[in-house]
């Protein structure tokens, strides 16, 4: 009886953290993290938008584009965390940290001017968003 | 309330006991018997409430881990579960009626304490609900 | 006239009392990404609280004692300890989340960061259920959960595809790119927060609370059978709105700013401050709630006192558990664990929990001892019993998935 507990707790705490082994679950994982940042990016357009249409909130826009701005971050630093088995993984990785270095900082600086009040401002720095969604939807698509 | 003959496990056991107010004072967590003299069944003497109580019927681990608590909550007395005798029991119906006040009964000690020493202190414990 | 507006309130009460935390969690999550699939799983879970409320409200109407209660004397101190504990975690794991969520409510309304809340409503939730009367505060937090009703404007403002929604909701179909697993999974969670167990004891003992008679069960019925598939109406209308806002966008709402986004954008700025009205309200509610359902329970098992309608110090250990429950679901809150994940954890292990809160209520309701002539009809009990094996299968699939699934990630 005791054992088969043992043996939920280790596969659940397997299920949690661990190295990964192979290239295909690095891959998920790629893909998955891909998956949140998009989401974080296409939360922050949709603030700016609304900035732009006036019709939402400062504060609310600012909590919206801080709330994306965590996401974004904790997800690279989760992926960061991680070691590629092999080569290809690795190009995998480099593939995906610069569309995730670009939306971080995008979403970094647009949160700073949300927080002080520059509203009017914050079109043109979220000009590469919509491209950025897109690739990074595409390599989730891919990679999941 | 002499002579009634029940099926103590279905018609006794885990019954709410309440008082002459109206008021809940526990349950029937246990029951005290005794054999008569002269031979025949079993005789209720008393009714058993509290965590001491209820801990030996539980039995097992769970009952032992409910019993130390009990001592714990127990200030000091001769270790046995609060005892109602049979002859403030009014009426057996859908639930245990007694003829006294819960503040007369041995159950109430706890719930007694948790007011004196902790409820009381707070601003409007007396107060009606308004 | 004053019977109508009786009437009226108990229904209105019941729609705005229906939705809390889970419920906005798991509707909107499950709209991201299932779109309306999983619809029909939120019918499922209202016919079924329908089923079950009105059986408890009966039985706590009839007998005058409380469902829980009874099920001590009904199943025996040791069956009904196991369901104590169970329910009682359950419970207390919802109570965290709604007051996690009732800061989140405050924290998107004022930019002031949620955990600085946290006491300031642990505080506020053990005032309100150490003084306020009983039926003013449900009829309070009732009547302002209605503001949700402005997620349901927002859906008609925005035109949508109604006969796509619709299609939607009525071919279910596991979408591209999603698994079997997580499909289930969801399911499960979606089930969890519209029948969670302190729902029932809730209802059952504000029954008692409220003094209710005979007379009063046609009321009972109406509440239920009307008031509840309405709430359901809101919890669908969330869903409906994470469907057309946020699945074509592939956001996945981890943040309460993010739930709002289809009402914000739709209705402005209007419509978020009625929003966050709602929000507020309907955790905050059930936070009362759930704090009171941790005393009922365990009062109800051991026979003290308890209730609102004495006075604090003649059921004091009562409310002394209603405190120390309140006091240790902030502290839960406050090791920064997110509310958003307690209140995941809470739905699904409350589906896990179902079989166990719901079975003994389906007992009680056909003793003829408590029951008299009021014993469930043939209809309740068939249908009962459908769901008690459907609630079986749920609870056993529960873990299983939710190892699979890695917790529907």
């Amino acid at each position: 009886m005791r054992r088969s507990w043992m043996a939920l707790f280790l596969l659940l705490l397997g299920a949690c953290t661990g190295p990964v082994r192979s290239t295909s679950v690095y891959e998920s994982k790629a893909g998955a993290t891909a998956e949140t940042v998009a989401s974080a990016v296409e939360t922050a357009r949709l603030a700016v938008q609304a900035a732009q249409d006036g019709d939402a909130y400062g504060r609310y826009l600012t909590q919206l584009l801080a709330d994306a701005e965590k996401d974004a971050d904790a997800a690279q630093g989760t992926f960061e965390g991680i070691q590629p088995p092999d080569r290809r993984a690795d190009q995998l990785r480099d593939q995906l940290d610069e569309l995730l270095g670009q939306a971080t900082d995008t979403l970094t600086e647009l949160r700073t001017l949300a927080r002080r009040g520059r509203f009017a401002e914050l079109a043109e720095p979220a000009a590469p968003l919509a491209g950025l969604a897109e690739e990074l939807h595409a390599f989730a698509e891919a990679h999941a | 309330m002499a002579g009634r003959v029940l099926e103590a496990g279905l018609q006794l056991l885990d019954r709410q006991l309440v008082d002459r107010d109206g008021r809940l004072a526990g349950k029937v967590d246990d029951l005290e018997l005794e054999l008569p003299e002269g031979g025949g069944p079993p005789v209720v003497t008393a009714i058993l409430a509290g965590p001491g109580a209820l801990a030996r019927r539980i039995g097992g681990r769970l009952g032992a881990g409910l019993e130390a608590l009990a001592s714990r909550l127990r200030e000091g007395d001769d270790g046995r579960p609060a005892r109602v005798s049979f002859a403030v029991v009014k009426r057996i119906g859908s639930a245990v009626e007694l003829s006294v006040p819960r503040a007369e009964l041995e159950t109430n000690r706890l719930e007694a304490w948790t007011r004196d020493h902790l409820i009381a202190h707070l601003p409007g414990a007396g107060d009606a609900p308004e | 006239m004053k019977r109508l507006f009786a009437v009226a309130l108990g229904i209105l009460t019941a729609i705005g009392g229906f939705v809390d935390i889970g419920d906005i969690v798991a509707n909107t999550e499950t709209g991201a990404r299932f779109g309306m699939s999983l619809a029909w799983v939120v019918v499922v879970g209202v016919v079924g609280i329908c089923l079950f409320a009105e059986m408890a409200g009966r039985v706590a109407t009839v007998s005058k004692r409380a469902t829980f209660d009874l099920v001590r004397e009904r199943l025996g101190a040791r069956v009904a300890l196991v369901n104590l504990v169970a329910s009682l975690f359950i419970t207390f794991l919802t109570l965290a989340a709604e007051i996690g969520g009732v800061a989140l409510a405050i924290e998107l309304a004022t930019s002031v960061n949620y955990l600085l809340w946290v006491p300031i409503v642990a505080f506020c939730v053990w005032l309100v259920i150490w003084r306020v009367k009983f039926d003013l505060m449900e009829n309070v937090f009732g009547l302002l959960g209605l503001a949700l009703v402005v997620t349901a404007v927002a859906l008609w403002r925005l035109d949508p595809d109604w006969g796509g929604l619709l299609h939607g909701a009525t071919h279910p179909a596991v979408p591209q790119g999603e698994g079997h697993p997580s499909w289930w999974y969801f399911a499960i969670a979606l089930l969890g927060a519209a029948m969670t167990p302190y729902e029932v004891f809730f209802f059952s003992s504000g029954a008692v609370e409220e003094g209710w008679s005979r007379a009063d069960l046609v009321t009972n019925r109406l509440n239920v059978y009307i008031g509840f598939p309405l709430g359901g109406l809101l919890s669908l209308s969330l869903m409906a709105g994470a469907t057309l806002f946020l699945e074509p966008r592939g956001i996945q709402p981890g943040h309460l700013s993010q739930v709002a986004l289809p009402t914000a954008l739709t209705l402005g700025k209007l419509g978020l401050a009625v929003l966050l009205v709602g929000f507020f309200a309907a955790t905050f509610g059930a936070a009362l709630e759930t704090g009171l359902s941790c005393g009922y329970t365990i009062a109800q098992y051991f026979g003290f006192q308890w209730g609102k309608f004495v006075r604090p110090a003649d059921a004091p250990r009562f409310h002394l558990v209603a405190l120390v429950s309140i006091v240790l679901g902030a502290g839960l809150v406050l090791t920064t664990l997110d509310p958003i994940t307690v209140t995941e954890y809470s739905i699904v292990l409350s589906a896990a929990a179902l079989p166990l809160t719901y079975f003994p209520i389906l007992v009680v309701a056909n003793d003829p001892d408590y029951m008299g002539d009021k014993v469930n009809s043939r209809f309740s009990n068939a249908l009962g019993s459908v769901y008690l094996l459907l609630l079986l299968v749920v609870a056993v699939a529960t873990i299983p998935l939710m190892v699979l699934t890695k917790a529907g990630s």
